[in-house]
């Protein structure tokens, strides 16, 4: 018997698929129908489940904990996609120009996303602490204030010296012209080291000491060690981002840059007429990958919230709060409460992206 | 001759199959050395003439989760540790074999009562307890006589230990007196030395004057200059600190000893026990204990009950105790020369013993029925509010107990 080209095609398509369809038949298909089942169920890992109907769900919406979850869930993956698009975005761009060295530019700033989450875990409870880089930084930048404004203060009184004299004979100049810019500067920081070696102004005695991690405190309706997971995370996740744009860039006719030169368009109008537009299919698939990653946000909450000491009341997210359900410590595990909770987060990310398509950005145009 | 290799192979083959194996686990690092040179030299040898094979089947990672989930499977092994933390929940699922079939009253009456009673659930015991700590409070001797200040001593209450460590950090300036940790695992014993109880009768907790007397006491440590804040140091529990001669004192167990061994060789320091209550001159103190277990699933009982008594044979906990790597749980043990040594480590693993006595004064085990890290949670959340400054005390307790009432249903 002689098969077809076309059937066998297919056939050599299908054995080639074999080994994904497989792994996700078992790891994603089985997987997710017994946690649905699971989710109905009161199943505690030993004895038989037992039917409860949708009580888990009902469930999770009384417990505060949960609440607090979603709530904290949502604002990171809002937040944090909304940062890291914005500067991968920017940074790419800056890192596009045709400079002498880009190369090493380009790695140096792509190194952050090579630290493994344990690691940058690591450095983010050593900066965050009481007696922390971060707090020290602040703690000398106030302290330090009088110097700090006494020197914006100089710095401007010297260019805007030396602006007007230039213009009195005639060159018209901006005011933050660079060259100018060069030499009052260094004036300025002179003449800040002087008035404070004649102690017209001193250093304060300042100390801050936030503790960023050990506590249950909000800015803008967030806890603060999440806010300090906020920054790492975008810190870390900037560069991978950046690689796609940049590959994206690449993709840009260069003739629609050089057109727009010629027509005199300023750099904004390059920028949100040209550049972002024909970005778009990266821009579709960075939002949402950046949505679907940060609604999973985990590892970082166990490393912060758990050894760090950070309260689990203000760092907990859904990805956590379904693992310390499975697997509560000292207690039996609550695998029918968890599977609900799974599901939620499933269905939540599903939503999440498909209102993003809808009225984010998509791959064709910006939609709604 | 190859005849012979042949048959060699045969027999060995045969002998193999005479044997019955017994399957053994526990967590992995420092404890794989300690049961394979435990199996190697008093285990094994006393069970080959029972033709009883050990497997001993370390596991490294998260510990709990693979128990729980090879039980779950019925892939567990014969043998196991278990916990006193997330004892409960355990036994209560029916996975864990009852080991009163096995031991004779007498037998069981050779281990520490307090431990004994800890691996009791529903008036059946499920587990042998193989070592055990408690707290102690160790010193640097060196920070102290810097400082001309006396040494902490058994006789210590809170306020005198109090005014001591207040004396060593104004005198030490970049040294603190103990650096505290919002932690109930440290916590506890002084709130136990006021009388309070976890529980009450109908399983509820109430967060009363006598806990709330040790919550003000505890928590002021810092504002008082004779704490600071473990991690505003820098440090996530006592030890650490006190390794890097951070702080003058430290609340721990002999776990300490090995980590001081490693990070602070020189460090000279002495043990004592917890300082007493001012109000009812007790002190109070936790007992962290691990057990071996039987799977209730195994097909091989009497000889994993012949491994389970060889492990816990007093040549076996002589063996372990000689060697200083943990506290072995037999009664008997207390008359040990060993604790009568010369040197910081005997002196620290006999305080830790002695800690679960009588001497020890109000002692429970390290365990919260059912509820595990979901009943501490509302305590260490009001400790670390109440410590760095976040709440008042008033506030906090407040809080703690309307969390601790929707765990346990209280109205």
């Amino acid at each position: 018997m002689r098969l077809k080209a076309r059937t066998l095609e297919a056939l050599y398509a299908l054995f080639l698929l074999l080994p994904f369809l497989f792994t996700l038949l078992v790891f994603f298909l089985y997987a997710f129908l017994r946690a649905a089942y699971f989710s109905f169920t009161d199943y505690d890992l030993f004895s038989p489940p037992r039917f409860v109907g949708v009580e888990n769900y009902l469930r999770l919406f009384r417990e505060p904990l949960f609440l607090t979850a979603l709530k904290h869930t949502l604002a990171y993956s809002l937040v944090v996609t909304a940062l890291q698009t914005l500067f991968a975005l920017l940074l790419a761009i800056a890192l596009n120009r045709p400079l002498k060295g880009i190369t090493a530019f380009r790695t140096v700033y792509y190194l952050p996303s090579v630290i493994s989450t344990a690691a940058a875990s690591l450095l983010l409870l050593w900066l965050f602490q009481r007696t922390g880089l971060v707090n020290q930084g602040l703690s000398f930048l106030l302290a330090h204030l009088p110097h700090l404004l006494s020197l914006g203060l100089l710095f401007l009184a010297f260019q805007g010296a030396q602006v007007a004299w230039a213009r009195r004979r005639g060159e018209g100049v901006a005011f933050f012209d660079p060259a100018l810019a060069l030499l009052s500067l260094p004036l300025a920081l002179l003449a800040t080291y002087a008035l404070g070696l004649f102690g017209v102004i001193g250093a304060q005695e300042v100390r801050v000491e936030i503790p960023w991690l050990p506590t249950t405190a909000t800015f803008l309706g967030i806890p603060y060690p999440l806010w300090a997971i906020i920054l790492m995370n975008t810190y870390t996740t900037i560069p991978t981002f950046m690689v796609l744009f940049l590959a994206g860039l690449k993709g840009i006719p260069q003739s629609l840059y050089e057109a727009a030169a010629l027509d005199g368009a300023s750099p904004w109008v390059i920028f949100s007429r040209i550049t972002v537009p024909l970005l778009r299919p990266v821009l579709f698939l960075v939002v949402t990958m950046g949505l679907i990653g940060t609604l999973q946000l985990f590892d970082q909450v166990l490393f912060v919230g758990g050894s760090g000491g950070a309260p689990l009341e203000a760092t907990i997210t859904l990805a956590y709060y379904v693992y310390g359900n499975v697997f509560p410590s000292g207690a039996a595990p609550r695998v029918g409460l968890a599977s609900a909770a799974a599901l939620f987060l499933a269905g939540l990310t599903l939503l999440v992206v498909l209102l993003q398509r809808r009225f984010g950005v998509s791959e064709r145009g910006w939609a709604g | 001759m190859r005849k012979v290799v042949w048959i060699l192979l045969a027999l060995s083959g045969l002998g193999a199959l005479a044997q019955t194996q017994v399957r053994i686990s526990g967590w992995g690092g420092t404890d794989i050395a300690i049961v394979n040179g435990l199996l190697k030299e008093v285990v094994q040898p006393k069970l080959d003439k029972e033709g009883i094979r050990v497997v001993y089947e370390p596991i490294e990672g998260d510990y709990t989760q693979w128990l729980f989930n090879a039980l779950s499977a019925g892939t567990a092994p014969d043998l196991f540790y278990v916990d006193i933390f997330w004892s409960e929940s355990l036994f209560a699922t029916g996975k864990v074999e009852p080991l009163d079939r096995y031991f004779s009253k007498q037998e069981v009456a050779a281990f520490l009562p307090n431990l004994v009673q800890g691996f009791t659930y529903g008036g059946k015991l499920y587990g042998i307890p193989k070592d055990f700590n408690t707290l102690a409070l160790e010193y640097n001797k060196d920070l102290f006589d810097e400082a001309g200040v006396k040494y902490p001593n058994q006789q210590d209450t809170w306020e005198t230990l109090e005014a001591k460590l207040r004396q060593v950090q104004s005198k030490l300036k970049d040294v603190a007196g103990l650096c505290v940790v919002a932690d109930f695992a440290r916590f506890g014993p002084f709130a136990f030395a006021t009388g309070w109880k976890p529980f009450d009768e109908k399983g509820q907790t109430v967060l009363d004057q006598n806990f709330r007397r040790a919550f003000e006491w505890y928590t002021g440590l810092v504002k008082r200059g004779a704490a600071r804040f473990a991690q505003d140091l820098g440090e996530g529990w006592t030890g650490g600190c006190f390794g890097g001669e951070k702080a003058a004192v430290a609340l721990e167990g002999a776990w300490i000893a090995g980590f001081l061994r490693d990070k602070a060789p020189n460090l000279k320091y002495g043990t004592t026990f917890l300082p007493l209550d001012p109000v009812t001159r007790k002190r109070g103190n936790f007992v962290f204990t691990v057990s071996w277990s039987m799977n209730a699933a195994s097909k091989n009982k009497e000889a994993a009950a012949k491994v389970l008594k060889a492990l816990t044979s007093p040549e076996a906990q002589q063996w372990v105790l000689e060697r200083g790597l943990a506290i072995p749980s037999r009664k008997a043990l207390a008359n040990n020369p060993y604790f009568q040594r010369p040197g910081k480590e005997p002196e620290l693993n006999r305080i830790v013993f002695q800690g679960s006595s009588a001497q020890g004064g109000v002692v429970y085990p390290f365990k919260f029925r059912g509820y595990g890290g979901d009943w501490m949670r509302p305590i260490n959340d009001a400790l670390l509010a109440v410590i760095t400054g976040q709440k008042g005390v008033d506030q906090a307790l407040k809080d703690a107990q309307a969390a601790l009432d929707r765990l346990t249903g209280r109205k």
